[in-house]
């Protein structure tokens, strides 16, 4: 019943392009008709959707066209960078918390660390200045003796300081022996040991090779010491063998221990030994004691900035010395002991027997 | 040069009012990385990201098209908002709610634009399906003279029609047979 010519109508309608009279008279028509208005209707939907829809498909094309345009050639590389960026703008947050407490917790770690150390610090450094204290004493009392190398240049000492050094019996008959570097400018030399016996001596015999020094008791009250518990050893000690020394570091006896570490001292100087035994300024002069009590050394110096590297002048030198003074000065009685008392006993009981004939040596000038 | 003619939304807008595709294309280009940037940190891919960005655009061209356009802010957020809600309405329908939605903007609600535009869709949706059956020529006869506008004489050459009665009884068959393809699937909600 519609032909195409009632659409044309319709369209014209719709398009507005309908002459006045022939408008009026097809609204007419659509009042009466409701079955022709429900077309126009339709119609008009139909058209409306397509129209539309043809824009919206050129439009979907225009849109694509610059999409492609804008991705250009290096799509694949910027997908991957903007994959890269956007993961790091979604953790950006996240990262700089976790950076933010770990960073926290490094430096807080290391402030704690460091107040946990701080009363130790102190501690140390309160150390030091009482070492420096028991230092400036020491200036006043004892010469400081520091290796072989050091002791020339550290004896021209001044004239109203006392020096110290360590020094032990070789014979009964009040012969003492020390380091030649301890009394060296020596005007007076008082010898004293543990048990408060002193006395006034004189040097009798040196010799600056070895570094030893052999003095004797000018007191005319002194009655000669005991016997002796202790030998010399003639023969060279191997090398390993425990020794042990005993010696006037402080004011106090001091026992230091360690083993015999080479035949040789400073600068493979043969008539030494070098020891493992930590010694102090003052411990110069002192014996170096094997095991069995043979005196098998006199301290006489350590190696400065160097661990553990002390050094001794082996005892056959010291016979050796006792010799040539016998024969300078004839008609001296000077009896070495012969019997070693200590051998077998413990080292307590080596040291009690001991620590009587060991001397701290004061040097006056 | 290019760039600074469309500094302003204002000249973006009257750009696309004069048809000028330069200008479209300079709004296009300018807002794409920020909805990329959003979909992808949302779970969606690059060219999930490219459909949505479309859609948001045609949303804004047609409603400028339309004067319909009552900007109450700037174009970017205009279609921020727009892709936001049109990407959660997408990821509803893939059945994954996201529960924690990460936005680098500012959003409008729009109640009104986008339930529109999806009307709008749905219809062309139908339209597509219903041009589709059709079938050829009736399709490009009805596009041609509908949607591009053809004068009859044209179509009637282009066909190899002995006369315009014949392609205009032609064309009123096909488009009986294409309203009643539409109007089966299409219902229009009141």
């Amino acid at each position: 019943m519609f032909d195409h010519r009632i659409y044309e109508q319709i369209e014209r309608y719709l398009a507005g392009s309908m002459p006045a009279e022939e408008k009026a008279a097809f609204e007419a028509l659509l009042h009466s008709d409701p079955r022709l208005a429900d077309q126009v209707q339709e119609h008009r939907q139909v058209l409306h959707a397509m129209k539309h829809y043809g824009q919206r498909q050129q439009l979907r094309h225009k849109l694509n066209s610059i999409h492609t345009e804008m991705e250009g050639g290096s799509q694949s590389v910027n997908s991957e960078l903007r994959a890269w960026k956007v993961f790091f703008k979604k953790h950006a947050q996240t990262m700089a918390v976790a950076a933010s407490v770990s960073l926290l917790s490094v430096f807080g770690t290391l402030w704690s660390v460091q107040q946990i150390k701080k009363p130790v610090q102190q501690q140390t450094a309160r150390y030091v200045e009482l070492r420096r204290e028991v230092e400036k004493i020491k200036k006043e009392q004892r010469a400081i003796i520091n290796g072989i190398a050091s002791a020339d240049a550290a004896t021209p000492a001044p004239r109203s300081a006392r020096f110290s050094g360590t020094g032990f019996a070789i014979s009964p008959d009040g012969y003492i022996v020390t380091s030649s570097h301890v009394i060296q400018g020596a005007d007076s030399i008082l010898i004293e040991n543990k048990a408060g016996l002193k006395y006034k001596v004189t040097e009798v015999h040196r010799n600056i090779d070895y570094d030893l020094t052999i003095l004797k008791v000018e007191d005319p009250a002194f009655a000669g010491f005991s016997k002796l518990p202790y030998t010399f050893k003639t023969t060279a000690s191997d090398l390993g063998e425990r020794v042990y020394t005993l010696g006037f570091p402080r004011e106090d006896i001091v026992f230091g221990e360690g083993s015999l570490s080479s035949a040789s001292g400073f600068e493979g100087d043969t008539t030494s030994y070098q020891i493992s035994i930590p010694l102090n300024p003052g411990n110069s002069g002192g014996p170096l004691l094997d095991d069995k009590g043979n005196v098998i050394g006199v301290i006489n110096g350590k190696q400065a900035g160097q661990e553990g590297a002390a050094f001794a002048v082996k005892s056959s030198y010291l016979l050796q010395m006792v010799k040539e003074m016998k024969e300078r000065e004839s008609g001296l009685s000077v009896s070495l002991p012969q019997q070693n008392n200590l051998s077998g006993a413990s080292r307590t009981q080596q040291l009690k027997k001991l620590q009587d004939y060991i001397f701290v040596v004061k040097v006056y000038n | 040069m290019r760039k600074s003619l469309y500094e302003t939304d204002e000249a973006i807008m009257e750009g696309i009012r004069n048809d000028d595709d330069r200008a479209l294309a300079h709004l296009y280009k300018l807002h794409f990385p920020m909805i990329s940037h959003f979909i992808i940190s949302n779970s969606g891919t690059d060219d999930e990201a490219k459909d949505i960005y479309q859609e948001g655009v045609i949303v804004f061209y047609e409603k400028i098209k339309g004067n319909s356009l009552e900007l109450s802010c700037q174009i970017k957020t205009y279609l921020y908002s727009v892709c936001r809600r049109l990407w959660l309405k997408r990821l509803a329908e893939k059945g994954r709610y996201a529960n924690r939605i990460e936005d680098s903007e500012n959003y409008l609600s729009l109640e009104e634009d986008v339930p529109q535009h999806e009307e709008n869709e749905r219809q062309f949706g139908v339209m597509a399906e219903a041009l589709d059956q059709l079938g050829e020529p009736c399709r490009t006869l009805l596009e041609d003279f509908y949607i591009r506008a053809q004068g009859m004489q044209d179509i009637v050459e282009k066909f190899g029609y002995t006369n315009t009665d014949t392609a205009k009884n032609q064309k009123y068959k096909c488009l009986q047979r294409l309203k009643k393809l539409f109007f089966t699937s299409y219902k229009p909600e009141v």
